[in-house]
């Protein structure tokens, strides 16, 4: 397997863009990456694309626009990881040799979406759907109650994640929402389901972003930038459930426990030691808290306590979504395993402007996608580990 | 005379005029998993037996929704059940919000959960303090 590095990246402002399509922010995203990769578009050699709930040849009809057309092009799905699924896909074509430079996109229009289905929770129409089960039921009763019960958690660590994201998201111009919230609006703004409220969901938003990669020799010849230092993406993971994580420990769900560390040991990195920032699927306030020692930047049992520590803020030992997190970035599903590790590179390459972790080596990209309760909601993590 | 239809294919089979869970137990491996499935979800193995579901089970997680989803009105109690075959299970639990408890002992019931605008009666399963 061949280095494989990253050349550009980009992304749209994430909020509510009800008049524009899901093509229209996957153009407006890949259009930023060829830029900020200053290559000619014509140059790449396949394109992958991740999106949720909009159906179609979005990579086709977001590239053409761009020139870009007759080449290998793949749109996929898999929940909120289809983003990485993409990157995870371009990556390995690097790695094995198939190209020296591809794109990936990930675009999300919930707008268009909810016109067509009706604004409400994100429903799925399936055996626990049709019980009323939903993302915030899920993360309330398996998440949520489970730190409560199981890691002595309080109300105040579990919208510990939404006060710190929503505190540095007035520093990322992409961000949908950019005040401070108090844990006391918080605790006002609606139930949806107890004890998760609205304000500790992550927004339903539009938007695109995208990345390019390509080989060491590719990299050598066509890179620009002579100020950024290399940045590579040192291991790409995608992983599933199987019917285990369904009747396990929830707050060490396997798919992702595993994820983390195959990855970790791919890059060749100590998670407790070596990951200098994070950028994790934060779709609700609760996840984040769990999601801490799973992916293994503190120790298991420990996630609580990592909160409470600030490890996790600005100016911690491993911070955790400088960029405002899905919960104040929003969470335009495709798009976001994309974002993810767009912020990580930035951190790495020193771009990150005001929150910028000082000399930040290693970074860690996380998503996590589906609702596990058995066959019908399998669970799909993805994990990308960039080292410069 | 009304309709009736079950809410999810393959969730609930009629057997002697009542409506059961039927689960894949696997005679290779050993586990059950529910509903049934072409093959093991654990091993692939074909050798599986279609046993009923137990209709006992205690209550892992929970969570009472404050919001109308699909035909349903709030508030919703919808939890994880673990029943004795080592299978987890979500279902609605029908019970006053104060009784309910993680850990609690529930038994599994059926009948009507919703009817559709045509009067058609939707069937399925839920949980009540057992």
């Amino acid at each position: 397997m061949r280095d494989v590095y990253v050349l550009g990246i980009g992304q749209t402002v994430f909020g509510k863009h009800d008049t524009l399509y899901v093509a229209d922010l996957a153009a407006t995203a890949a259009l930023a990456a060829v830029k900020d990769a200053g290559i000619n578009p014509k140059d790449i050699q396949v394109a992958y694309c991740g999106t949720n709930m909009n159906l179609g040849t979005i990579a086709q009809q977001s590239l053409q626009r761009l020139g870009v057309t007759r080449i290998r092009m793949y749109n996929v799905e898999n929940a909120c990881s289809s983003g990485s699924s993409a990157v995870d896909l371009l990556h390995r074509e690097v790695a094995l040799g198939a190209v020296e430079v591809g794109i990936a996109i990930g675009c999300e229009s919930l707008s268009t979406h909810n016109r067509k289905v009706g604004k409400g929770l994100l429903a799925v129409d399936d055996h626990q759907g049709r019980l009323a089960l939903t993302m915030p039921h899920f993360f309330a009763s398996e998440m949520a109650q489970q730190l409560m019960e199981k890691r002595g958690a309080t109300m105040q660590d579990i919208c510990y994640a939404t006060i710190k994201n929503h505190k540095v998201a007035k520093y990322n111009p992409y961000a949908q929402y950019k005040k401070e919230i108090t844990f006391e609006e918080i605790m006002a703004s609606p139930m949806i389901s107890e004890p998760i409220t609205m304000l500790q969901c992550c927004p339903q938003s539009d938007g695109g972003a995208s990345l390019i990669l390509c080989s060491e020799e590719y990299y050598k010849k066509h890179n620009k930038k002579s100020h950024r230092p290399a940045v590579k993406m040192a291991a790409s993971i995608i992983n599933n459930s199987g019917p285990e994580d369904a009747n396990s420990d929830p707050l060490a769900l396997p798919v992702l426990v595993d994820a983390a560390r195959m990855a970790c040991e791919i890059a060749g990195v100590d998670p407790l030691k070596d990951i200098n920032v994070v950028e994790l699927h934060d779709a609700f306030s609760a996840e984040e808290l769990a999601a801490y020692e799973m992916i293994g930047i503190c120790k298991k049992g420990e996630g609580v306590k990592f909160a409470r520590s600030g490890d996790a803020e600005f100016g911690g030992r491993c911070p955790v979504n400088l960029s405002g997190g899905l919960l104040s970035l929003g969470h335009p599903l495709g798009a976001s395993g994309l974002r993810v590790c767009n912020n990580v590179i930035q951190q790495l390459w020193g771009e990150a402007g005001d929150v910028q972790v000082k000399d930040a080596k290693v970074g860690m990209a996380e998503m996590l996608g589906g609702v596990l309760t058995g066959q019908e909601n399998p669970i799909c993590a993805g994990i990308q580990i960039m080292t410069r | 005379m009304s309709n009736k239809t079950i809410f999810y294919p393959r969730a609930l089979d009629e057997k002697d005029g009542k409506l059961v869970q039927m689960a894949n137990k696997c005679k290779d491996c050993g586990k059950t998993a529910y509903p049934v499935t072409e093959l093991c979800q654990f091993c692939s193995s074909e050798n599986v037996e279609k046993v009923p579901l137990s209709t006992t089970g205690t209550l892992f997680a929970y969570s009472i929704t404050r919001v109308p989803v699909g035909k349903y009105k709030p508030p919703i109690i919808g939890g994880y059940v673990d029943l004795p075959e080592g299978t987890r299970v979500f279902g609605q639990i029908r019970a006053k919000a104060e009784e309910v408890k993680t850990g609690m002992k529930l038994k599994t019931e059926t009948g009507v959960i919703w009817t559709e605008k045509d009067g058609t009666d939707v069937y399925g399963y839920y949980y009540v303090p057992a």
